[in-house]
């Protein structure tokens, strides 16, 4: 008879996540111990590891997750939408000071916001992803000009929570990170994860500020296609996606590129096909770009907010009242749009989570007992 | 005084090589060269330190094929020479050595082979004795300490006789071990060197030295070998002991008379058996041969590895059976004797047990039973690199560079302490998954790297010890490059032919006898051929493996990443800590979610010791050579490390 052997937690994220094509990159899984580490946007197992109940798996956005009870814990009160989560408020904004938004790739609200948490000492350090585009490795700042350095949206993954882990392990209290959909879920499994471990310095995250996210680039494949384009990788400073052209702005010192749409969603990680979060539904508030129809123009250096946590809504209240934010209440239809976009999202994630595992009583790293997964199978079932 | 100068009539204790390179003194060698290689390096070394003394050139060689051109030049210029290789290594030697047996030689020359059975230090249980059938010359086979030395000796004057090379052959067990010999007296030292290539080409002292004419100068060879059959009739070297008419005759060489002789005694046969020892064992002498068949109705032939006795034998019995009627043969052939591994004293016993019908144990059964008990309980030692070993470190960066890499990197392996990368991960690292002769590791992977137009899209890398990159090395990377074989070569650069006991060898500015000699960089050498270039210190990790992966991605040209620290070993660094290594125990996470024992599971270093009660790395500090690499590895920075105080 054949043993079978109880897998490791590594081996479970080799197989349940790396082999699978589930990896978002995160870095959830990194600077915990020497096994894993983060090359370029790939998570590498460099030893094996033979625990169990390991946190490498435990944390990972991608193993299997209840997000009811994960919500009930971070979000006692609040209601629950099925299409952005859980929204205490919903508004439009911009950071105050004109010059950074100049800077800001839309509104600046989020580089406003980590301003502000450094200057109120709610965050000692704030972590955000490097501009430094052949790197983009996330880094720890502290400081106001760092900020605006970095903040520039670029499309391909960095591991933030790698980062969250090894500067949490510095003599650092306070955290403030900048966060992917993916990123946020896997912080917010390790601030509900309930081990008593003393060396996971889980208490020292303060604030995460998340990121609207459609899909994220694999590095290897959109260095291949700047290189057909004849593009500088080490030279683009910025990239946008304007509302409504089907195209991708690729800003360089030399001046700015386009590449068809379709060429660029050849290039989309394979994780993020079984997204099904494109608000950040686990921060304690989500920021993203107001994309919408004819008044891009306008609308592109405004930002869209979602308010989810008390932390969060204290925070735009103070941003509010120290007068480095501007918020407006949003036009109806431009939260129906949201909405309408962020359920297409799922639907379609949930479509390929059944077609990658067969079957709909297996939804990989989602459980199938949630009622609001439940709700979305039976959308996207319908839909076929 | 090294005692390979001890005088005449003196009883020295010498190890068999040094046995060996006493009988070259005492027949005047004046050049002797090699390439170091277990079980032969001995040889040579112990001829290095007597160069002033003896009036003796000596040198280690870029590889045995050059070793053998050197000493044939001496003997071209009529002096006496010595070419020390192991068996593997006349393999390199055999193509030169094909034609110089062809267009003969002056002075005496001996090619001492030390072969090793088993492959106690080897990674082939090759031979070398069928070379001396193949190229017709003469092969010696000493037995004993004595031997070794007086028939090296004698093997010069031979080679003078029959202005041929005369191939002397030891095996580990002689090589290695240690007797007495009674010394001979040393001669003066009065040689002058003089090449004559004025007479004709057929004249074997005057003309140019050359093979051809081929079929004439064969035709004297083969008669000149003819001539040595005679000789070797009466040589004291090849004898029997036994009765007038023993029912088996043992034919054999080398150790295994040593183990035939004790094999006899233990099963009490020696009224019935005797032993025909041959100390010449190409060409056989018919006559000898054939009186002693004749006596016997029973025949056993004692050899190692290939059947190379018993072939020749029956070969011989051949064309007498009419003659000296039916015999019965035991050997390899018949499986008799194993015909792989070494021999020994017990598996002889068994053999001659298995023709008389006597049962032979080895031990008795409840001693056997003991040794099978405590088996259980031995703690298990298995083969890995020393504590400080820079081939450990250069082999966590390859890993770890093939891993981050992530397109699963071919590792084309080479001979050295670091042919150990192809063992499992808890040994070596189970990184090197081709292993064969020196420098074809590049070789090979430079035929990999052509493989890329039939799916095979993998990264090729191949390493290759500093030694070894000069001996075999080179052409291979010539041809990678010349080819676009777009590999990266790794240069494992521990400073000298580490594995062998730190003989010099080109890269380095002393040679064999400690003089200065103008060191040759390996960097230049791959710069020279096209190859990229980068020199890192593999305890470096972050930077070791940065570069490293840096070279896999570089499709477009050949890439020499030379990872250079000295071998923890060498008399330079032996015993001499760069750091205090230690283990901060409140640091330490050991089993813990976030380390799980990385230094005592996975990186190993024999000095770092799992501490099973306390749960703890311990640094082992006599075993710890101080390299420091484990404070890098360390993820908790638990292990801490000071400068340790200047010695």
């Amino acid at each position: 008879m054949r043993q079978t052997r109880k897998l490791s937690s590594q081996e479970l994220l080799k197989k349940n996540v790396l082999d699978a094509g589930l990896c978002t990159g995160c870095g959830a899984c990194v600077n915990l111990c020497p096994y894993q580490v983060i090359y370029r946007d790939r998570t590498v197992q460099l030893h094996s590891c033979d625990l169990s109940d390991g946190k490498c798996y435990a944390f990972c956005p991608r193993s299997s997750t209840d997000l009811s009870v994960l919500r009930k814990s971070l979000f006692p009160q609040a209601d629950v939408t099925p299409e952005i989560g859980v929204v205490k408020g919903y508004y439009l904004s911009r950071a105050a000071d004109s010059n950074l938004r100049e800077r800001a790739q839309h509104g600046g609200t989020i580089t406003a916001l980590m301003e502000l948490a450094l200057a109120e000492g709610l965050i000692e350090t704030a972590i955000v992803s490097s501009s430094e585009r052949q790197v983009n490795v996330p880094v720890a700042i502290k400081s106001k000009d760092d900020l605006l350095q970095n903040s520039q949206s670029r499309f391909t993954v960095s591991p933030t929570v790698a980062t969250f882990h090894e500067i949490a392990a510095e003599n650092i209290a306070k955290i403030g990170v900048v966060a992917t959909p993916c990123q946020a879920l896997a912080l917010a499994k390790i601030k509900t994860y309930t081990d008593k471990d003393a060396s996971l310095k889980k208490d020292k995250l303060k604030l995460v500020v998340g990121l609207f996210c459609g899909w994220t680039l694999a590095r290897d494949k959109f260095t291949e296609l700047l290189k057909m384009n004849n593009i500088d990788e080490s030279a683009v400073v910025g990239m946008e996606i304007p509302a409504g052209k089907g195209i991708l702005e690729i800003y360089t010192p030399q001046g700015n590129r386009t590449i068809p749409m379709k060429e660029v969603e050849n290039c989309i990680r394979e994780a993020c096909r079984y997204c099904v979060d494109s608000t950040a539904e686990y921060a304690d508030v989500s920021v993203g770009a107001a994309r919408f129809g004819n008044d891009w123009e306008e609308m592109r250096k405004w930002n869209q907010l979602i308010v989810r946590t008390e932390a969060g809504s204290d925070l735009i209240d103070l941003a509010v009242a120290r007068g480095v934010l501007e918020i407006k209440e949003a036009p109806s239809e431009i939260l129906k749009e949201l909405k309408k976009a962020a359920l297409e999202k799922k639907k379609v994630a949930m479509k390929n989570i059944v077609a990658k595992s067969g079957r709909e009583n297996n939804l990989l790293y989602l459980n199938s007992n949630d009622s609001l997964i439940k709700g979305l199978l039976k959308r996207s079932g319908r839909k076929k | 005084m090294s005692n390979l100068l001890s005088p005449a009539n003196k009883v020295v204790l010498y190890m068999g090589n040094e046995a060996i390179a006493r009988g070259a003194l005492e027949a005047g060698v004046n050049v002797a060269c090699g390439y170091p290689g277990t079980p032969s390096s001995e040889v040579v070394e112990s001829l290095s330190k007597v160069t002033t003394e003896r009036n003796l050139y000596v040198e280690w060689s870029t590889n045995e094929k050059v070793a053998l051109e050197v000493a044939a030049a001496a003997s071209f210029a009529s002096l006496r020479s010595l070419c020390v290789m192991k068996q593997n290594g006349v393999n390199v030697a055999s193509d030169f050595l094909l034609h110089l047996t062809a267009s003969g030689t002056r002075g005496g020359l001996v090619l001492v082979t030390c072969e090793d059975p088993g492959a106690l230090s080897s990674v082939n249980e090759g031979e070398s004795r069928y070379f001396a059938r193949m190229l017709e010359i003469p092969l010696l086979e000493p037995a004993t300490f004595q031997e070794a030395k007086d028939m090296t000796k004698w093997a010069f004057e031979l080679s003078e006789k029959i202005h041929n090379v005369v191939m002397l052959r030891s095996v580990t067990r002689l090589s290695h071990a240690s007797g007495n010999v009674i010394c001979g007296r040393l001669p003066a030292k009065n040689s002058k060197a003089h090449f004559d290539y004025s007479g004709s080409m057929m004249d074997p002292l005057r003309g140019p030295v050359v093979s051809t004419p081929v079929v004439p100068k064969h035709t004297i060879q083969q008669k000149k070998l003819a001539e040595t059959a005679n000789l070797f009739e009466k040589i004291l070297c090849n004898y029997y002991e036994g009765p007038k008419k023993p029912e088996l005759l043992v034919i054999t060489s080398s150790a295994c008379y040593l183990y035939s002789r004790e094999a006899i005694g233990m099963l009490g046969l020696q009224k019935r058996v005797g032993i025909l020892k041959l100390g010449s064992t190409w060409p056989l002498p018919p006559q000898l041969l054939k009186k002693h068949l004749k006596a016997a109705g029973k025949v056993l032939i004692v050899e190692e590895v290939l059947s190379f006795l018993e072939e020749n034998v029956k070969t011989l019995y051949a064309g007498c059976a009419k003659e000296i009627g039916v015999k019965a043969f035991y050997g390899k052939n018949d499986g008799t004797i194993p015909s792989v591994g070494e021999l020994n004293p017990d598996i002889v016993a068994a053999a001659l047990g298995k023709i008389f019908r006597i049962k032979y144990k080895p031990v008795a059964d409840d001693y056997a039973h003991a040794m099978q008990e405590i088996e259980k309980i031995i703690p298990l030692r298995q083969q890995t690199f020393c504590a400080g070993c820079p081939h450990r470190a250069s082999y966590w960066n390859i890993n770890a560079a093939l891993k981050l890499d992530g397109r699963a990197g071919i590792v084309c392996g080479d001979i050295g302490c670091y042919t150990l990368g192809a063992l499992t991960p808890a040994n070596g690292f189970n990184t090197v998954r081709t292993s064969h002769s020196m420098g074809s590791g590049t070789g090979i992977a430079s035929g990999f790297a052509k493989l890329d137009a039939f799916g095979l899209k993998n990264p090729i890398l191949s390493v290759c010890g500093d030694s070894t990159f000069y001996h075999a090395a080179i052409p291979a990377l010539i041809n990678a490059r010349h080819n676009n074989a777009n590999l990266t070569m790794i240069v494992l650069d521990n400073s000298g032919t580490a594995m062998t006991g730190f003989q010099p060898h080109p890269g380095l500015c002393s040679g064999a006898s400690g003089e200065t000699l103008p060191a040759i960089d390996i960097a230049e050498i791959a710069r020279g051929i096209g190859a990229e270039v980068a020199i890192c210190d593999p305890f470096d990790l972050e930077k070791t493996t940065a570069q490293l992966t840096t070279f896999m991605e570089k499709a477009d040209t050949v890439k020499v990443l030379i990872l250079r620290q000295i071998c923890a070993l060498s008399p330079e660094k032996k015993g001499k800590k760069k750091y205090l290594m230690k283990v901060n125990e409140e640091l330490c996470r050991g089993e813990e979610c976030g380390c799980n024992r990385l230094c005592t599971r996975i990186f190993r270093c024999p000095a770092l010791v799992w501490d099973k009660v306390k749960k703890k790395a311990v640094v082992d500090e006599v075993i710890c050579a101080g390299c420091g690499v484990c404070y890098s590895i360390c993820p908790q920075k638990a292990i801490t490390k000071t400068e340790a105080p200047p010695q």
